[in-house]
């Protein structure tokens, strides 16, 4: 780690552990329209712990960690209890104060860090704008802390011009700029490849460790909040309070008495609880990785939920599966049985007038119908550009798309509407996928209409068995985007596609929002509209087991190139170009 | 903001706007025949004095306001929405949006009041309508910048591109995916433009052309009476503290019907 320790100046004599960092009591929030978002929760951040917010999506996280820098999400607001931040409570706090107290002792880092850079500022001025070292070397320090180091033009780049992964690094070197003793971090590593992950999970350990920073994450992945957390808080919606389960840190210090930190909370009405458990009850029971089986365990004891046990499961899962619709080989020639629903050929992509570094060079995929494809990559390989170009948001510079033989056009507007309808892309930000000023219902009761995939009168039928699909109840159809939290958000992207009922759709990275449980059953819902529809999947995934266990081929994709591709088991097992074997070559990869 | 609180905001344009539409009827002399003597102090039968020729202020400051109202409302929500759909066409279809800036840029050059002598003069029998299309196409290029502006980001959101993707055609996304959300943003600019068409009627009515005399209307008065202003300083005070709340009031009422969060953008923080 190249972190240096001089750049945390101490301000007087550290914080005895025991003073809490930060301490929530009782809160409650609830939205104007009688939501109850939060209830009665409980936290407590000590300086050199690592907390994790862990929970189903809709179950408060983010409301938790927004409620400890004062600022709730507009629309609702705290209608008992106590936030006190480093001494301070934070809603009695002057509006002054507070902007001393955010700026000098308290970071954020929000679910979606791309849209807090400034779209102007290049990243050089971006890190040089909080920090009081304005040097290029802290600037290539703070981005060498995050596992992002200067390739010479990354510093003058902007934050469009980034990837996912990218931007999301450097919203983590902005907060890390400022020196805080507080750091909240809203889901850091989803959307990031493994190695990478676990890079940031070992940087946050060592922040906290080292400086004595009080970091609270909240995260969907069990393995990642095993390894680095402290303490796990598992908010929970609709159920009482589950406590705390903590576990020594690995700092060494003894666990605290327990109880004290309980986060009793309910998310929304009964009903949200009502439907986490539908949604955890369509995972299969046999899985290791149920609720029922870790609810209100340690996670320290669960250490039996290895990725092993996981793929076992799924395995079994794929068995059953009925065999269909094997993936022809990228070159293998297009006999008329058996044409690809999808193939790219050599495509090209440049951004702007950087020509010199093209964002994809000669990229080709083929998915036959009905099959499932991963692309991976490490963040920046041009995944994601690959998957707008076949859907026709990016322009190409080279290179051919076909459906179903037939070419498409470059851009969107030379596309028919059923071709269009035919390639659906869930997008990997959930936040700007779905139109502030229109519901849910209508979000969803416009694919219909327009694809005229049901009859007029049933559309609302459909739209309220699309979200039960998704694991939403019917009652969000009158919702508007911001009464839904990231993972919410994401799981009515995913109906929006399903509602259109494509040939072909392209999921990026849609899981990493996701708790556990949600994910599993999306995966297993996607599974199942391939093996009854034929839907063919392309998937964008950091989470390798994931690709190992859902597709039949895969394609690696390295700096804009495509440079491995095959038969998943075979490119897993027998990686044989480099890029492949740094992808696979990391702690959580355990194919 | 509670529902009142907008209420609260909303009423006072809402009775100004009422009290201009049914002024003519409320007055309580003809607005064409002397009451008092010219330029007569407040009292007696008048209760705002007399005009240039004898005439009741008050009856005529009820009865001149419907006009100048009426055309700037319209003036300024076909200039919003004309710029509106411009702009948001703009943002989708770059290059259709650097066709209109550069029109908008060329228009922008032409000063309001040539402009409006120039569509009044070789259009004489126009009159009120001379001076709306006048102040329609003036307004226009200014608005549509803005609105381009504003369009620009909500044109760039995953929202409008998985629309795009999912086989919308051109006018579903700027009426139902862009438009919407540029809501607050289009009442402060309906407010602006507003303002902007009382400021152009009104040069119209000082300038003599458009509405002409004997006519009642605020701007005529300001002008007619602006000789007598030390004898009967309400003639001209009462129609520009009229014209000037107008203004204020349809502001104050655009600024609380924009949303105040949450479905104004989803914010990240």
């Amino acid at each position: 780690m190249s972190h240096t320790p001089d750049r945390y100046r101490e301000d007087g004599p550290p914080a005895p552990a025991a003073t809490p960092a930060a301490r929530i009591t009782d809160l409650t929030v609830t939205a104007h329209d009688g939501r109850i978002l939060l209830q009665d929760a409980r936290l407590t951040l000590r300086p050199g712990r690592l907390t994790a917010l862990t929970g189903p999506s809709g179950s408060g996280k983010t409301t938790l960690l927004r409620a400890l820098t004062g600022l709730l999400p507009p629309g609702t607001e705290r209608t008992s209890g106590h936030v006190e931040v480093l001494g301070h409570d934070v809603f009695t706090l002057s509006e002054r104060d507070l902007r001393t107290l955010r700026r000098e002792r308290l970071a954020f880092v929000g679910q979606d860090p791309g849209s807090g850079l400034n779209p102007r500022m290049r990243v050089r001025s971006l890190l040089r704008e909080l920090s009081d070292d304005r040097t290029p070397e802290a600037v290539r320090a703070l981005l060498e802390e995050v596992r992002l180091p200067d390739d010479g033009t990354l510093v003058t780049r902007r934050p469009a011009a980034l990837s996912g992964g990218q931007q999301r690094r450097v919203a983590l070197a902005r907060a890390l700029a400022r020196r805080p003793r507080l750091l909240l971090l809203d889901e850091p590593t989803a959307g990031l490849h493994p190695e990478l992950r676990d890079d940031i999970g070992d940087l946050l350990r060592h922040l906290a460790g080292e400086h004595d920073l009080a970091v609270a994450l909240s995260c969907h992945d069990p393995e990642l909040v095993e390894r680095i957390a402290d303490e796990v808080v598992e908010l929970r919606a609709g159920t009482p309070a589950p406590g705390t389960s903590r576990r020594s840190g690995v700092s060494g210090r003894p666990p605290e008495g327990p109880g004290e930190d309980r986060v009793g909370n309910r998310a929304g009405d009964p009903a949200e609880g009502r439907v986490a458990h539908r949604a955890v009850g369509s995972v299969r029971s046999s899985a290791g990785c149920s609720r029922e089986d870790r609810a209100g365990d340690s996670i320290g004891s669960s250490v039996g939920r290895s990725p092993g046990d996981r793929k076992e499961v799924r395995a079994g899962a794929a068995e059953q599966g009925p065999v269909e619709g094997r993936t022809r080989h990228r070159g293998s020639g297009t006999g008329s049985a058996d044409v690809p629903v999808l193939d790219v050929r050599g495509l090209c992509v440049v951004f702007g007038r950087r020509s010199d570094v093209p964002a994809l060079d000669g990229v080709s995929l083929s998915v036959a119908p009905g099959a499932a494809t991963g692309i991976v990559g490490a963040s920046g390989s041009g995944k994601t550009t690959l998957v707008r170009a076949v859907v026709g948001l990016q322009p190409i510079t080279a290179g051919t798309i076909r459906l179903d033989g037939a070419p498409l056009s470059t851009g969107l507007r030379g596309r028919s509407r059923e071709q269009r309808r035919r390639v659906q892309l869930v997008t990997q930000n959930p936040l700007g996928a779905l139109n502030p000023s229109r519901t849910v219902g209508a979000a969803l009761g416009r694919p219909l209409r327009l694809h005229r995939r049901c009859a007029s009168g049933a559309a609302p039928v459909r739209v309220a068995e699309l979200l039960e699909q998704v694991g939403l109840p019917a009652e969000f159809t009158s919702r508007y985007p911001h009464e839904l939290s990231g993972g919410q958000r994401q799981r009515v992207a995913i109906a929006r596609a399903l509602a259109a009922d494509p040939d072909v759709l392209i999921c990026d990275e849609v899981t990493s929002a996701l708790d556990t449980a949600t994910a599993q059953s999306i995966m297993d819902l996607l599974v199942r509209l391939r093996e009854e529809r034929g839907t063919a999947l392309v998937l964008i995934s950091h989470d390798l087991p994931l690709i190992a266990d859902r597709t039949d081929t895969v394609t690696v994709l390295d700096a804009g190139r495509g440079v491995e591709s095959g038969p998943t088991a075979t490119v897993f097992t027998a990686p044989t170009h480099e890029a492949t074997r740094a992808l696979l070559r990391t702690p959580a990869g355990v194919v | 903001m509670s529902p009142r609180a907008v209420a609260l905001r909303v009423l006072p344009a809402l009775l100004l706007l009422a009290l201009a539409l049914a002024g003519p009827w409320l007055a309580p002399h003809p607005i064409d025949a002397p009451v008092a003597a010219p330029y007569a102090e407040p009292g007696g039968d008048a209760l705002l004095g007399g005009d240039q020729l004898g005439r009741d202020v008050l009856s005529r400051l009820l009865a001149g306001g419907r006009d100048l109202v009426l055309s700037s409302l319209l003036v300024a929500a076909l200039v919003t929405g004309g710029a509106a759909v411009l702009g948001a066409i703009g943002a989708l279809r770059p290059r259709v949006g650097r066709l209109v800036e550069r029109i908008a840029d060329v228009l922008m050059l032409l000063p309001a009041v040539l402009g409006i002598l120039l569509v009044t003069l070789s259009w004489p029998d126009g009159g009120r309508l001379a001076v709306i299309a006048a102040a329609v196409v003036l307004g226009v290029p200014y608005a549509v910048r803005l609105a381009a502006g504003a369009a620009a980001p909500v044109a760039a959101s995953g929202y409008v591109e998985a629309a795009a993707a999912g086989g919308e055609r051109l006018w579903h996304l700027v009426l139902r995916e862009v438009l919407p959300n540029l809501r607050a943003t289009l009442l402060a600019l309906f407010g602006l433009r507003f303002v902007a068409a009382v400021y152009l009627v009104a040069t119209a009515g000082f300038l003599q052309v458009g509405p002409q005399p004997p006519a009642a209307d605020w701007a005529l008065m300001i002008r007619e009476n602006s000789p007598g202003i030390l004898l009967n300083p309400w003639s001209v005070v009462a129609p520009s503290l009229a014209i000037g709340l107008l203004a204020l009031c349809v502001n104050l009422a655009a600024a609380a019907l924009a949303p105040q969060s949450g479905r104004k953008a989803v914010t990240v923080l």
